[in-house]
C-alpha cells in the first residue's frame, strides 16, 4: 500500500498526530456511524448494568455464583460438571469473532469491545465537564485556575464513581448482587469482594480514562492477529486515494479536477476525530479500530464542499481496485461451517442434558457374600448427583440377570438440588444362578419426571463354578 | 506508507513503564485462563484438606482470589524472565521502548 507524500498543512491546533505516547484529544463528531456506536454503547452498557438486577424464578437471572460453584443462566443451572458448555460457548465466541472479522473487518473493535464502549462513556463525561476538543487542549495547557481545578475534580469524581459502580456490577455477576449491595451499605463486605471490586474498578478507570487507545495499540492481542482473518474481500475503512489525490486546500466552488486537485481538501478532520490518532489516508493500519469516525467527519466535509460522500468509506480492497467483492469465499465457508458445528453441538448437548449423574463403585472389601445359605449378595456404593435446580426422589432398578433383586436401599432415594448423595446398595441373586461374573445395569429414574433417567453398567460376581 | 514523516522514536522514559506492562498484562490474561481451567476442575474448598496448615481458614472466595493471584505471580515471573532476556540481549540492549520482534 503506497500513498503519495503527506503534506502537513499548518494546523489551527498544534496537535502531535503521530506521537503514540502523546495524549490524544479525539474531536467530537456526529454522523451515521457515530450514531450507531452511541446506540451500541447505550444498549451494551444498559445490558451490563441492568441484567445484574434481573430476577428469574427466585434467583438472580444471570449469576456465575462462584461461592456456591453453580452458574445460573436464566432457566438453566450449570455445575462444574457442565464445564463442556462453557468450553463450547468460548469456542463459539471465538469463531463468531473470526467470522465477523473476515466478513466485515473490526466491527468488534469499533462497536462492541468493552474497551471502546467504556472509553466512549468516559470521553462523554470528559466532554461534558471539560468541553470540546480545543477547550480541553487549552485547559490542559493553561495554568491551574479555579475553573480548571473544578472541571478536573468533577471529571475525576464522575470517573471514579462510574468505575466503582462498574466494579460493583462486575462482581455482582459472581456473587449475588443484592447481598453484595447490602454488604456495602452495612460496611460488612468480605475482604475478597472488596478486593475484586477495587481491582475491576481500577482497571475500568485506568483503561477507559487513562490508557484508552494505548490498550488497543500495545495491549490487545486481537489487534495484532486480526489481520490474519483479512483478505481482499473484507470490509475495511479506506480512503479512496484515486479520488482524493492530489489533496490540497481550495476555495469553495473550485472544480477540483480543473484545478488539478483531487477531492481531499486536506482539512485533517479525519485525523482529529480519530480515537487512536492515525491518518487513515496512509492506508490500512493495525491501530485502526474501524470506528467510522473519520467517515462521518469526511462525509460532512464532502457535503459542505458539494462533492459526493464516500471519499473515506467502508469498502473492500477489491472494490477499491474496481474488482468484484465476493462475500462467499472458502474462508467464509470454513468459518461458517465450524461455527454451525460448534453451535449445533452446544444446542444438542443442552437439549439432551441429563441433570442426573450416577456413579457405581463395587465394594472393595468382598467380592460377594453368602446370605441365608442359598443366596449371593454383592455390595456397591452409589454416588447420586442431582444437577437439576429442584430436589428429586429417584427409584433404583436393576436388570441384566435372572433372579437379581435389590435389597437396599429399600425406598426411593431423595437428593436435594445440586447435591451429592452417597448411598450403600446391596443386590441379591439365587446362588444357583449367580456363579461367575454377570454384567448388570443399574437404572435410576426420577419419580416425578421419568425423562430424567440414567443407566450405569456394573458387574455382579458370584462364586466360581 | 514509506514517505510519510518518520514517527518520532519512542521516548526513553517509556522504557520501564512498558516493561511493567509487558510483565503484568500477559500474565494477567494467562492467570484468567489458568484460574478458569483450574477452578472448573478443583473446588477451592478442597484445598483446605490438602494443606491444613497452609489453608486452615480458607473459604471459597479466598481460595479463588489466592489461586488467581498465585497464577498471576507465576505468569509474571515467566514474563519478567522473558523481558529480562530480551532487554539484556546484546543486539537489543540499547534499544529503548517496546520494540520487540
Amino acid at each position: 500500500m503506497t500513498s503519495p507524500h503527506l503534506r502537513l498543512v499548518p494546523q489551527p491546533e498544534p496537535a502531535p498526530f503521530y506521537a503514540a505516547a502523546e495524549k490524544i484529544y479525539p474531536r467530537e463528531i456526529s454522523g451515521r456511524f457515530t450514531r450507531l456506536r452511541e446506540i451500541a454503547v447505550v444498549v451494551l452498557l444498559g445490558l451490563f448494568y441492568g441484567v445484574a438486577w434481573l430476577r428469574w424464578d427466585g434467583h438472580q437471572a444471570l449469576l456465575f455464583d462462584l461461592p456456591a460453584r453453580k452458574f445460573h443462566i436464566f432457566a438453566l443451572t450449570l455445575w462444574p460438571q457442565d464445564f463442556l458448555y462453557l468450553t463450547l460457548l468460548l469456542i463459539i465466541a471465538a469463531l463468531s469473532l473470526f467470522f465477523v472479522t473476515a466478513l466485515a473487518g473490526r466491527l468488534w473493535c469499533g462497536y462492541a469491545c468493552p474497551q471502546t464502549v467504556w472509553t466512549e462513556l468516559f470521553v462523554w463525561i470528559e466532554q461534558w465537564t471539560e468541553g470540546k476538543r480545543s477547550r480541553r487542549m487549552k485547559l490542559d495547557r493553561g495554568p491551574w485556575t479555579a475553573e480548571k481545578v473544578l472541571r478536573k475534580s468533577v471529571k475525576q469524581f464522575l470517573w471514579v464513581a462510574l468505575a466503582a459502580w462498574t466494579g460493583f456490577t462486575f462482581v455482582g455477576y459472581f456473587t449475588p448482587i443484592r447481598s453484595l449491595g447490602s454488604g456495602i451499605v452495612s460496611l460488612s463486605l468480605g475482604p475478597w469482594s472488596t478486593f475484586w471490586i477495587f481491582l475491576y474498578g481500577l482497571a475500568t478507570y485506568g483503561n477507559a480514562g487513562f490508557l484508552r487507545e494505548q490498550v488497543c495499540k500495545y495491549m490487545c492481542p486481537y489487534a495484532r492477529f486480526q489481520s490474519a482473518m483479512f483478505d481482499k474481500d473484507t470490509l475495511i475503512i479506506s480512503y479512496d486515494e484515486a479520488r482524493g489525490e492530489p489533496r490540497g486546500p481550495r476555495r469553495r466552488g473550485t472544480v477540483a479536477r480543473t484545478a488539478g486537485l483531487g477531492d481531499c481538501i486536506d482539512c485533517t478532520l479525519c485525523v482529529q476525530v480519530c480515537p487512536t490518532g492515525i491518518d487513515i489516508r496512509q492506508g490500512l493500519q493495525y491501530e485502526c479500530i474501524a470506528c467510522g469516525a473519520c467517515i462521518d467527519a469526511c462525509d460532512e466535509v464532502m457535503d459542505r464542499m458539494g462533492s459526493a460522500r464516500g471519499l473515506i468509506r467502508y469498502t473492500t480492497e477489491h472494490a477499491l481496485h474496481a474488482r468484484t467483492t465476493h462475500v462467499v469465499r472458502p474462508r467464509m465457508v470454513v468459518y461458517a461451517s465450524l461455527l454451525a458445528l460448534a453451535s449445533g453441538a452446544l444446542c444438542y448437548s443442552l437439549f439432551t442434558r441429563m441433570p442426573l449423574i450416577l456413579d457405581v463403585i463395587r465394594d472393595r472389601n468382598a467380592l460377594y457374600r453368602e446370605v441365608r445359605g442359598e443366596r449371593i449378595e454383592n455390595a456397591y456404593s452409589l454416588k447420586v448427583i442431582n444437577l437439576d435446580d429442584k430436589p428429586h426422589a429417584y427409584r433404583l432398578a436393576v436388570s441384566g440377570m435372572p433372579g437379581l433383586e435389590l435389597t437396599a436401599p429399600a425406598g426411593p432415594i431423595t437428593v436435594a438440588s445440586g447435591s451429592v448423595s452417597n448411598i450403600p446398595a446391596r443386590l441379591e441373586a439365587p446362588a444357583t444362578a449367580a456363579s461367575g461374573v454377570h454384567p448388570i445395569v443399574l437404572t435410576l429414574t426420577a419419580l416425578d419426571a421419568p425423562r430424567i433417567e440414567v443407566h450405569e453398567k456394573t458387574r455382579f460376581i458370584g462364586p466360581a463354578s | 506508507m514509506s514517505s510519510s514523516p518518520p514517527e518520532p522514536t519512542e521516548p526513553e522514559r517509556r522504557g520501564w513503564a512498558v516493561d511493567v506492562g509487558l510483565v503484568l498484562w500477559p500474565s494477567f490474561l494467562a492467570s484468567c485462563a489458568a484460574s478458569l481451567l483450574f477452578f472448573a476442575a478443583v473446588d477451592p474448598a478442597l484445598l483446605r484438606d490438602a494443606g491444613p496448615r497452609l489453608f486452615a481458614d480458607l473459604d471459597r472466595e479466598a481460595g479463588y482470589a489466592l489461586g488467581f493471584i498465585f497464577f498471576w505471580v507465576v505468569g509474571a515471573i515467566a514474563s519478567t524472565l522473558s523481558v529480562y532476556l530480551i532487554r539484556t540481549e546484546r543486539s537489543r540492549a540499547r534499544a529503548p521502548g517496546p520494540r520487540l520482534p
